[in-house]
Formats: structure tokens, sequence, C-alpha cells
């Protein structure tokens, strides 16, 4: 994917793009200088094992890290923005999202209108898109774990609500959350990505095919395969990412497991 | 139900307002005794000056606990709990030493300067302590707070013992916080519009403190700028606890409840939580010198920060039962 530019209209600029992102914390290399671009319609998965890179990278999509040890450089349509102007077009949601004050779900997802002004409609409509309405006058605190997750996505999907081209950055959005939840936030992630683009960390390869219209396999700092997830997500090269065996089961992609009783 | 927790707040200042205005010592046959009542003139005025003076310190504190509350994104945190207090009363007590060891006067002016170095300085060391890997860790950074208020004590004794007597029992008893007895009115309003100034700062950056709460990743790119808000944060907190321990001596606990009593009356948000943190910090200090007045019969010499600490320790275990600190 790095050099290839699969863009949709040939004549602008990518959607986002990275140039040469790297980081590298003393001795160790974080993140090898990484190029992609990313387009309009594209949900595009990064998978990997942990450690392997995949939050260093999205964090740098997000303009999150910044100091020493980083380099590169992103552009959104082509341009760089600072981050009050970025605000209003990408947003991210951490592996762990926290809320260190007494806030409700909907006051939480009210903060994401920071950069662009309040605006009660486009809260009422994240916390509907995952399924939070009747949650919403609950203290973020008194909320399960998976509960809490969709209400960082809804904040996200709050501040990019009503942006042309937006673009959202999540890092393992799907952990430690039920299949049901799984589901709600896939639907709003391919809301959102028809008209913007999404990008995403991972484990489940068979839930990255699933959802993902593209991907990249990350490994010690290094994307070691990018492209259509179809053809990226298979198990020999997984098997690599994951230094463990993998095998199509079901029309899915899983671990090979000892299995106690036979079939 | 934000009016209704303004109106509490508001309510809790006039009634301590007054009964620090309306009971006051009288001298009668062989003594002193207490009078409920209104006092005339000049009493009043100085009097009004007292509640006034009060006032404006309970408000630095109590702004001064948000600041570093929010800051640190931690309810434990408050210029006595973290020793910036003693932080600050130590940068005083090195002040009034060099100033007696080079034999200038000193002023006060020269005492506020120390006290926010020393605020600035013990919240420097107390914050670098208290970040692990996901920010700061409560037990850590009041283990900090703890130990680097007893080192700083330790400190400002060491210097007291540097100084002949008779400057000593004004340190010692300035060191348990309090307010002065006749208020010199330049000073109090020197102090007053540095909380004005902080006050309006915060007010400016309610939303962006609030998206402060989420985590790092989160408020950065939801476009707050988190480095300077936090430098911001820092400088309010620390010269606001050193300006008001130049002022009044290390007021314990004010600082601490304060935001708490706002939190529980107006709920999370900074917009309110500014004033009505300014506002419960003034009641509480107001009403603790009330009490004051009464117990120690008007004769100054029980330090306010004695009341404080005996009322406010307990609500901080009571705090900690409930669990507000997780």
């Amino acid at each position: 994917m790095s050099a290839a530019v699969e863009g949709l209209s040939p004549s602008r600029a990518p959607l986002l793009e990275a140039r040469a992102v790297a980081r590298r914390y003393g001795d160790t290399q974080a993140l090898a200088a990484t190029s992609l671009s990313i387009e309009v319609g594209d949900i595009v998965a990064i998978v990997g094992a942990n450690g392997s890179g995949k939050s260093t990278l999205l964090r740098a999509l997000a303009g999150i890290v910044h100091g020493e040890g980083v380099s590169g450089e992103v552009r959104i349509d082509g341009r760089f923005l600072v981050r009050e102007e970025v605000a209003r077009v990408r947003a991210f949601v951490p592996q762990r999202p926290e809320v260190a004050a007494d806030f409700t779900a909907r006051e939480v997802v009210a903060l994401g209108r920071f950069a662009r002004g309040h605006d009660a409609a486009a809260v009422e409509r994240a916390l509907a898109a995952v399924g939070l309405s009747h949650r919403a006058d609950r203290p973020v605190h008194t909320l399960s774990g998976g509960e809490r997750q969709r209400v960082a996505v809804a904040r996200a999907l709050c501040q990019l609500d009503g942006v042309e081209r937006p673009i959202l950055l999540l890092d393992e959005p799907f952990s430690g959350i039920d299949p049901g939840e799984v589901a709600r936030i896939v639907a709003a992630l391919r809301a959102l990505a028809e008209r913007g683009a999404v990008a995403l960390s991972m484990h489940d390869p068979g839930l990255a095919r699933a959802v993902a219209t593209r991907a990249l396999v990350m490994r010690a700092g290094e994307v070691v395969a990018s492209g259509d997830a179809a053809s990226v997500l298979e198990p020999g090269l997984l098997g690599a990412a994951y230094a463990a065996e993998m095998e199509r089961a079901d029309g899915w992609i899983a671990p090979v497991l000892r299995r106690p009783f036979p079939r | 139900m934000k009016r209704r927790g303004f109106a509490i707040l508001l309510a809790f200042l006039v009634v301590g307002a007054l009964l620090r205005v309306a009971v006051g010592p009288v001298a009668v046959d062989g003594g002193i005794a207490l009078r409920l009542g209104v006092p005339s003139g000049e009493v009043l005025s100085l009097r009004g000056l007292s509640v006034l003076s009060a006032l404006v310190v309970g408000a630095a504190l109590g702004l001064s606990g948000l600041s570093l509350q929010t800051l640190l994104r931690n309810p434990l945190a408050s210029p006595f709990v973290l020793g910036i207090s003693s932080g600050a009363g130590f940068g005083v007590a090195c002040v009034l030493v060099l100033g007696y060891l080079f034999a200038w006067g000193g002023n006060w002016v020269g005492e506020a300067f120390g006290a926010v170095t020393g605020a600035a300085v013990a919240l420097a060391i107390v914050s670098r302590f208290g970040r692990g890997g996901d920010g700061h860790d409560p037990t850590t950074l009041v283990l900090a707070g703890v130990i680097l208020g007893s080192i700083f004590s330790a400190g400002t004794v060491l210097a007291e013992h540097l100084v002949p007597h008779g400057l000593r029992g004004d340190l010692l008893s300035w060191m348990a916080g309090r307010l002065p007895e006749i208020p010199d009115r330049g000073i109090l309003g020197l102090v007053a519009a540095v909380v004005v100034l902080a006050w309006l700062s915060l007010a400016a950056r309610a939303r962006a403190l609030d998206v402060s709460m989420l985590s790092d990743d989160e408020a950065r790119s939801s476009g707050v700028m988190l480095a300077g808000l936090r430098g911001n944060l820092f400088w309010t907190g620390g010269i606001l606890a050193g300006v008001a321990v130049a002022y009044a001596g290390p007021i314990g606990f004010v600082g601490l409840v304060g935001p708490h009593l706002a939190r529980r009356l107006l709920g999370p948000h900074h917009a309110a939580l500014v004033p009505g943190s300014a506002l419960a910090g003034a009641a509480l200090l107001v009403t603790a010198d009330a009490a004051r007045q009464v117990i120690d019969l008007g004769s100054g010499r029980l330090p306010v920060g004695v009341l404080t600490a005996l009322a406010g320790g307990p609500a901080f275990l009571w705090l900690l039962r409930k669990g507000a600190f997780r």
C-alpha cells in the first residue's frame, strides 16, 4: 500500500496520507518509516501481534505522537492542518478510553463537539448509532466495559457528525466487548465509511476480513503486507505475524488449537 | 440542579459571614465575654474586612484545589495534601531567614515570591513522582505529597532555628495557618486580584478543562492543546496556593473539600465548578473563621488552620470511605 495510491479520484489528494512516519524510543524502533494513504470508502484493518506497532501507527495517523524520536508527516486532503483544524475532520478512539469525572454518557459524547461547537442533535444521533440512547443519562462509571467503549466511539462519531469527508481512527475498538456490541459498532463504522475513511487495529483476522476493505499486517514495527483485505488476511501471512500456526476453519481464520474432543 | 447548588453555597457563605460579623468579644468585669449582635461602626468595618480576607483566601484555596485536581486528573489533589502548601511555607521561611541573615527588612512581596517558588518546586516534584504509565497514580501521588510535606515542614523548623527567638513564635503559629488579625487592605487587594485573574483564566478554559478529563489521546484528538492547558493549570494552582500561603500560612483541607462540595452540588462541568469551588472554599473558610472566633473568645490566638484540619480531616476520611477518590 505504501506506493500504490488506490484513490477514487486521481486528481484529488488522498483523504489521509502518511509519509515515512516513524517512531523510535531510545534504541528501539517502535515504528519503522511507514507510508500509506487512505481514501474515502476505506475501512483499513491493522493487524499484528501485541507490540508490533499497531497503536503507534494509529496514534501517528491521529497526529498525537510527537516529540523526540518521531518523524514523518501526515496530510489530510494534501494539507497540513493544525490541531484545532484537524479535530474538525479526524477523530481517534484509544484502546482504553478514560473519563476521570462523573460525566453521564451523554455528557461525554457531547465533549466530542469541543472543536466544532455544541450540537444536541448530533449527540443524540451518535448515541443512537452505538445503541446507547437508553443509557445516555447513566454516569459513565456505572456502565459496563463494552458500553464505555461504545461511549468513546459515540464521542468520536459525534465529533465527526456532519463532516463531509471524516476520518475515524480506532485502536482495538472490539477488545473485551460482546458480539452484539461488535455488530453495532461495525454498522456505525460502515455508515461513516460511506462518506469518509476508517482505520482500526484489531486482533481477530476473521472479523477483520468481514469488516475491512483493506488490511495492513504489522510485525516488529514494520508493515509486512498490505492490500486488499481478502488477499492479505490469509493463514500464511498471519501465521508469520503472530508466530503461530493459523488455519482456515468454517470460512474463518483462527489459530490451530489442540482439540480436546474429536469432532 | 445547578441553580439550587449555587443557592446552597451562597447561603452557606452568607450565614458564615453573618456569624463572623455578629459574634465578637466584649470586655466585661474581670474578663472577656462573647456577644451576639450588630457591632458598631469601627468594629463592623474591621470584622467586615476579616470576612473579606477569609473569603478571598478561601476562594484562592478552592480554585487552587480545583486546578490541581483537574491538572492531575485526581480528586485527591489539593495544595495541602500534596505538600504544596508546605513547600510554599518553606519558601517563605527561606525568605525570612535570608532576610535576617542579610539584614534586609523583608516585605510581603518577597514572602509571596518565596511562597510561589516553593509551591512550584513542590508541585513539580510531586507531579513527577505521581506520574506512572497511565497518568497519575493516586496512591503514589498522595504518598509523595505526604513525604514531601514532611520534608518541607522539617526544613521550615530548621529554618526557624536559624532565626532568633523573637521571630520564632510568629513563624510557628503562622505555619499552622492563620488569617491576619488586622488585614492589610493593600495586600488583601493584591491577593484578591490574583484570585480574580485565576478565576477568569480558568473560566475561559472551562470546556477544554472538561475535555481534559478524558484520556490524553482523546483530549488531544478532540482539539485540546493539552500541554498549554496543563502548563496553565500548573501555574494557576501553584500561584494561588503560594499567594494564599504567603498571606495566611498553610491552611489545610479547604482546597480539597471545597471542589468536592462544589462537584457534589453542581456536577462535573468546569463552567459551574470554577465559580462553585471558589464559592465553596470561601464559605468553608469564612465559617471556620467564625467558629474560631467563638472558640478562642476573639483572642485571635487559635490558628484557623487548626479548625479546618479538625473539620476537613474527617471529611477527607469520609470521602475516602465513600470511594470518592476511585
